[in-house]
């Protein structure tokens, strides 16, 4: 058997350069706690690149904005599974804090004109906006005298007829306790199950390009939108216009929920961030002076 | 020349000190200054990451550089003074630039002191230790 | 009340319907009092080449700042000399926000900013050329580093060099050392610049 060449190994001052670099290009913070992760990702992606060492390849890597080597090294770093109530802490919030704040705002739910509102996008195989409507449905108390919308949207149309198809196996619903996915799901044949006709047709799906702002248009007056683990992808200006395009999908005083790893400080100065219990959250201001 | 311990006003512990600018080696250069005086420091590297820090944390003085990308530093001192944050924390405005009207444009977003890079290492001790000092009740 | 279900759930997912505001409409808009409509139609006007130089008036008239990061974020796009002089000019402002809003938008501009540069470098105004060492520390150009030693070679005011040090060292390998530790020379009574380059050198030598 052949031995695998020794490891390409990063030095203290590489390792720390790095970090600054991914931190700058992602928000993503890497302390020394993930070194041996961080060193083994670095080390696969370099192995797989035309580069023999840390320093070409870290050049070849600062020179193209967001391209291929980036994609491939963020795949690589981060964590892209979906799966049914994945990141929860920020539905608590939602449940917590936000959806209270929006109803107070909009007259409380004798007065509220129209439906609440609440976007997920990208909303890929559909676990995050049918885990939206379990929660509501299961534990927020208003969700009987208060109309609202789930509204899913994505890109790709693959994982949309996926969302509509809304059949997932065992990984993806392992969070999901067991009382729930005997009132809303059915076992269907493979091992899998399927999310029940009635919160399925609670999810409006949507094919959307983030980054169109004359398509985004067609979303206005979110009360809550999720956008999760998406942003940290994009280079520069469409990052700059996908934040525009979701503050013009919101609300004023709309909430936007980006994932663990998202903050707006890396992209646009537009939303006001606020801290919650379960952290931070970004607004569109209300024009309220 | 002798440190002074640099003290918040309530518990006597170490202050918090926010060191917001776009360059790292600004920020270390700060940052070392002030811990060496007995500063606890922290870091944002631009205004609107110092606004989400200020939401967590509560700073006893602040340290801004003016020309940051995204959100300026008039811009998060405004936002750090404004409702949303709130804090009466000193604010130290810092910038490479010295055009007429920079200090007034500082002190109207509600800076308490405005300085000149490069800014002299002992000078920004002793302007900080000041700021932070006890004040009495 | 309860979630609203969808009239026919059975449809597949809905084509989002483009907005189909025209151009002039939009262009109109750019004068709206209500910032909102301002901002929208900013954006709205993406990829609109006529609607370039109406974007470029505004860039220095436009109080609001988010109307301006939208009237940016739009420009950027257009990564033309046409833009990049006409928003260069704006590095010299005495606003803050814009002069600052106007780099981050330059350092997006890879293909244009080259030819703006030997203006910036040669401008009068050390302000100008910090702002313009800012733009560096982001241009996606394999040329930056070189334009980069250049202004710590020869700047003659300390806080355009450290400006570009900054942008430069996380870029930089031990070949960089000797200009660097000339640029302490050249300034010996900045503080700040020598202690710069001293945190630096370690990480320079250990680099192989």
């Amino acid at each position: 058997m052949v031995s695998p060449p020794a490891a390409i190994g990063l030095s203290d001052a590489d390792f720390e350069r790095f970090c600054e670099y991914f931190y700058k290009r992602t928000g993503i913070h890497f302390t020394s706690a993930k070194r041996y992760f961080v060193d083994k990702r670095i080390d696969a992606c370099i192995r797989s690149s035309r580069y023999d060492t840390f320093a070409a390849w870290f050049a070849a890597l600062r020179m193209s904005d967001h391209g291929e080597m980036l994609q491939e090294l963020i795949n690589q770093l981060t964590v892209n599974e979906t799966y049914f109530l994945r990141e929860d802490y920020q539905f608590d919030a939602m449940l917590s804090t936000v959806l209270p704040e929006v109803l107070k705002a909009r007259g409380g739910r004798g007065r509220i004109a129209g439906p609440l509102k609440i976007l997920s996008l990208p909303c890929s195989t559909g676990e995050e906006p049918y885990s939206i409507a379990l929660r509501l449905l299961e534990e927020w108390d208003e969700i009987d005298h208060v109309d609202v919308e789930i509204h899913g949207a994505d890109i790709d149309s693959d994982v949309l007829a996926k969302a509509a198809h809304a059949s997932y196996g065992e990984r993806s619903v392992q969070r999901v306790p067991k009382a729930w996915m005997n009132k809303y799901f059915v076992v269907v044949g493979g091992g899998r199950y399927q999310v029940d006709e009635g919160i399925r047709s609670a999810v409006t799906l949507h094919r959307v390009n983030i980054c169109d702002t004359a398509a985004m248009r067609s979303f206005r007056d979110f009360d809550v939108i999720f956008c999760r683990n998406v942003l940290i992808y994009f280079d520069e200006l469409s990052s700059r216009r996908a934040a525009e395009n979701l503050y013009g999908a919101l609300r004023p005083g709309g909430y936007l929920f980006l994932g663990h790893s998202g903050s707006m400080s890396r992209i646009s100065p537009i939303f006001t961030p606020t801290r919650l219990p379960e952290g931070l959250v970004y607004q569109r201001p209300t024009g309220a002076k | 020349m002798t440190s002074d311990t640099a003290t918040s006003s309530d518990t006597g512990t170490r202050a918090r000190v926010l060191v917001v600018d776009d360059a790292a080696t600004v920020r270390l250069y700060h940052s070392s200054l002030l811990t060496g005086a007995g500063f606890q420091v922290s870091e944002a590297a631009n205004g609107l990451e110092a606004v989400e820090a200020a939401l967590g944390t509560e700073f006893d003085l602040f340290v801004v550089d003016v020309n940051m990308p995204r959100m300026n530093g008039y811009a998060c001192v405004e936002a750090l003074r404004s409702e949303n944050v709130g804090t009466a924390s000193p604010v130290v405005m810092i910038s490479t630039e010295d055009r007429p009207g920079d200090a007034d444009r500082a002190y109207l977003a509600g800076a308490n002191l405005y300085l000149v890079k490069p800014v002299n290492g002992d000078r920004l001790v002793r302007v900080a230790t000041m700021l932070t000092a006890e004040v009495a009740a | 009340m309860g979630l609203v279900r969808k009239k026919a759930p059975q449809d597949p997912p809905e084509e989002v319907l483009p907005d189909r505001t025209s151009p002039e409409t939009l262009l109109s808009q750019l004068d709206d009092p209500d910032a909102d409509c301002r901002r929208e139609a900013a954006l709205g006007l993406a990829n609109v080449p006529e609607a370039v130089h109406d974007l470029l008036a505004r860039v220095g008239t436009e109080d609001d700042p988010r109307v301006l990061e939208s009237i940016l974020t739009t420009l950027a796009a257009h990564d033309t000399e046409e833009v990049a002089g006409s928003l260069a000019v704006h590095l010299a402002s005495d606003e803050a926000g814009l002069r600052t809003a106007v780099a981050a938008a330059l350092a997006t501009m890879p293909s244009s900013v080259p030819a703006v540069l030997p203006g910036l470098l040669a401008a009068p105004d050390h302000d100008v050329r910090v702002m313009t060492a800012m733009v560096l520390a982001d241009l996606q150009h394999p040329e930056a580093h070189a334009w980069l030693v250049r202004m710590i070679c020869e700047d003659p005011h300390p806080n355009v060099v450290t400006g570009a040090i900054d942008a430069l060292l996380p870029s930089a390998t031990a070949d960089d050392i000797p200009l660097l530790t000339d640029a302490v020379e050249r300034f010996p009574d900045d503080p700040f610049l020598r202690f710069t380059v001293k945190s630096a050198l370690p990480r320079l030598t250990g680099t192989p």
